[in-house]
């Protein structure tokens, strides 16, 4: 059981990470504190219901490749419109 | 708990808290770098031995590696920029942080589950056949996603038009991002 609490408390730091971080980077870095958080109890829960668990988890994780790709593109385009990757300086949705 | 299963939790805790906390971005990398190491340690001790090996190779390999290029690529070292429009948030957040373990904590709690189920090692051998049996449809999605993906990360990044039609100035100004 003790992998279940510390995933549901992994999730909580991810949780206070991207409520007080200020840059969009480190605000990501969280989100995939979460994702594996959400990944460990994926495991756990394989242990009690058989391995699509453990699929279950591979194919988070192939997703959180592809987030990446796409956020950090992004934050690249921003950066370069923008000179900035602080979140509250791109709190409008026009260039 | 066990001694090496509290070693475990106290790591991933802690690496966990370096990495919201700590105020420079490389070294919040580098922390998550050690959180991801602990819990692909953690896997394999859960029977989860292929997955503990990508975890170790897509995510500690490849996609922090990933967040540290662009972190140095952008000069985004610095965690803290530009003034905070809401001060003093940090402990309303903790506190909202708190609120939601609590609450994920009461539901796990809530659950009856009778571990020890045969999972063969969560070697890629029993993998296979789910992988490409029930979950077919899955991975074929994850696929043409993972594509996607990169044709939209390669179109962001493009420049608007290509390096040799820009005027002078304006590359010049390219060559310095």
């Amino acid at each position: 059981m003790s992998f279940l609490l510390a995933s549901a408390l992994l999730f909580a730091l991810g949780v206070y990470g991207v409520l007080t971080r200020r840059t969009a980077i480190l605000v990501f870095l969280s989100i995939e504190l979460m994702l594996n958080a959400a990944n460990l109890a994926l495991v756990g829960f394989a242990r009690a219901h058989g391995l699509e668990g453990q699929v279950a988890a591979l194919t988070v994780i192939a997703i959180a490749a592809a987030e990446v790709a796409v956020g950090l593109g992004l934050i690249v385009a921003i950066f370069r419109h923008r000179e900035s990757t602080a979140v509250d300086d791109l709190s409008e949705l026009r260039g | 708990m066990s001694l090496w299963e509290g070693l475990a939790v106290a790591l991933l805790l802690l690496s966990g808290a370096l990495v919201v906390t700590l105020r420079n971005a490389i070294h919040a990398a580098l922390a998550l770098i050690l959180n991801f190491l602990v819990l692909a340690g953690v896997y394999i001790a859960l029977d989860a031995r292929f997955l503990g090996f990508i975890q170790v190779i897509v995510y500690a390999g490849a996609i922090v590696v990933l967040f540290l290029f662009v972190i140095m690529l952008l000069f985004a070292a610095q965690g803290e920029v530009g003034f905070d429009p809401l001060v003093r948030s940090r402990p309303l957040a903790a506190l909202l942080a708190l609120g939601v373990a609590g609450a994920l904590l009461s539901g796990l709690g809530g659950l009856k589950l009778a571990f020890g189920k045969d999972l063969q090692g969560g070697l890629p051998g029993a993998l296979g056949p789910l992988l490409y049996g029930d979950w077919l449809l899955v991975l074929l999605a994850v696929g043409f996603l993972l594509m996607a993906a990169t044709v939209v990360a390669v179109a962001l990044v493009q420049p608007s038009r290509p390096l040799d039609a820009l005027r002078p100035e304006e590359r010049a100004q390219e060559v310095v991002r």
